[in-house]
């Protein structure tokens, strides 16, 4: 078994890149999951270590800042260290006559940890390596991703800008004398219309074209429910380069 | 070999110097790694001329800004990481914020022993993963592949094509493998094993 000195040190040496919470006692200093496996191996004397204290300091910490994430690993961590320091203090009962051999159930049971210690260090390197990956691949950037379901479907555009134009076109309508337009204008039918726009104008088409000078106000309006309707329905895209710019309308490519 | 006496018409001489343009065009456009089929139908071509075009853009490539990284089954045209000080600023962006050593560990865990579930993870890592699993589902880094067929149907989970990515793996053989001991062994689930491991 490896003398304290010698733990220590590569506790220190360890220490250096972990992440975990950290423990600062007089006779301990290093990450919790290392004194875990440390006691786990026998290598540390869990009788020397006061977990009261651990349990306080962490608590002391927590209270300015919390990760829950790492509670929940310290709370585990130490509720396994009480729970063998706790059947390391009570005493065993004195085995009457001729000590028996150990049953076997034992010796599997170290045999199962050491198993178990061998594989989690094996993913704790893995882990490693994956993570200078990680280092690499986030210091390399490629064009960012484009059209995703989750992106903003105005951009830099406010529904005030949007009624504003609206507005505008309003204006120009005012100007028709108004007569009730025999045929009905059926919104469907502008959502087709502006897909068939769009379609035939990959690179967009802008708000104004949309309302061709001639249009009637119900026309307008019709217009309007059907690009709100198509923008709400993820089918195009409106895009601002800044506050009072031209609207530019686009197709969302699947 | 002969060749059969009524031939197709032969196509146009092959001029691989423009593919390779296109290729690296292709490549430019794209947000996502373009992959051989797509780069096969987009300049007519077949994939090893495809391999080969892409070959020569890499070593083209050398010493320039950009790279051509063979990444998630496909190639993506990308920076290079020492730029990075510079892209950063340009799209003030800060460091990118790494995984959590515990999100980082169960990933693994999730990657080599896929599909897995979560009593599995949690019994190599010896406390609770289900908190973690569900950030890495949320990052889109694993994802449900199914329900085990055992006692309470248990979900199972698997990477991602984003963890390939995130990661800048080709696919999942391409993991790091171990240096010490058997790792393959004790890392590798065995139906995985059957599937992939060469012995």
């Amino acid at each position: 078994m490896a003398g304290p000195a010698g733990v220590w040190l590569l506790v220190l040496l360890t220490e250096a890149r972990a992440i975990s919470y950290t423990v600062k006692l007089p006779q301990f200093e290093g990450p919790l999951d290392l004194l875990l496996s440390l006691v786990q191996q026998g290598q540390v004397d869990l009788r020397e270590v006061p977990l009261g204290r651990i349990a306080e300091d962490y608590l002391a910490a927590a209270r300015t800042q919390l990760d829950l994430e790492e509670a929940t690993e310290v709370l585990w961590m130490l509720a396994a260290l009480i729970e063998m320091k706790s059947r390391l203090l009570v005493p065993k009962p004195t085995t009457p006559e001729e000590p028996l051999p150990e049953p076997e159930e034992p010796f599997d049971l170290n045999e199962r940890l050491e198993e178990k210690l061998e594989e989690y260090r094996a993913f704790k390197e893995v882990a490693t390596a994956l993570r200078a990956l990680e280092d690499y691949q986030h210091r390399v950037f490629a064009r960012p991703e484009t059209d995703d379901p989750n992106a903003v479907f105005l951009e830099g555009v406010s529904l005030d800008d949007l009624f504003r134009a609206f507005q505008q076109v309003l204006e120009r309508a005012k100007d028709e004398v108004g007569e009730i337009p025999t045929e009905e204008v059926k919104v469907a039918e502008r959502m087709e219309a502006i897909l068939d726009l769009l379609g035939q104008h990959r690179e967009g088409v802008l708000f104004s074209d949309l309302f061709k000078a001639s249009a009637t106000k119900l026309n307008v309006i019709v217009t309007f429910l059907a690009l709100l309707e198509l923008i709400k329905n993820r089918r195009i895209r409106a895009q601002q380069p800044q506050r009072f710019a031209a609207i530019r309308l686009m197709l969302v490519t699947a | 070999m002969t060749l059969p006496a009524n031939l197709p018409p032969q196509p146009p001489e092959l001029d691989l110097e423009e593919l390779k343009k296109a290729a690296e065009c292709v490549l430019l456009v794209s947000s996502a790694p373009v992959t051989v089929e797509h780069l096969v139908a987009a300049l007519g071509t077949t994939p090893q001329i495809v391999h080969a075009l892409v070959w020569e853009l890499q070593q083209d490539y050398a010493g320039r800004g950009l790279q051509i990284q063979s990444l998630a089954g496909g190639f993506q045209l990308c920076t290079r990481p020492e730029l990075a000080p510079y892209i950063q600023r340009f799209l003030q962006l800060d460091h990118r914020e790494p995984l959590s050593r515990a999100a980082l560990e169960t990933l693994a865990i999730v990657a080599y022993r896929q599909p897995t579930t979560r009593a599995e993870v949690e019994a190599v890592r010896g406390v609770r993963s289900e908190h973690v699993l569900e950030r890495l589902l949320e990052r889109h880094l694993i994802r449900e592949v199914g329900r085990k067929a055992a006692l309470g149907r248990p979900i199972l989970y698997g990477t991602t094509e984003g963890f390939l990515r995130y990661f800048g793996l080709k696919n999942l053989h391409d993991l790091p493998i171990l240096e010490s001991g058997d790792p393959r062994q004790a890392l590798v689930a065995p139906t995985m094993q059957s599937s992939t491991a060469p012995e």
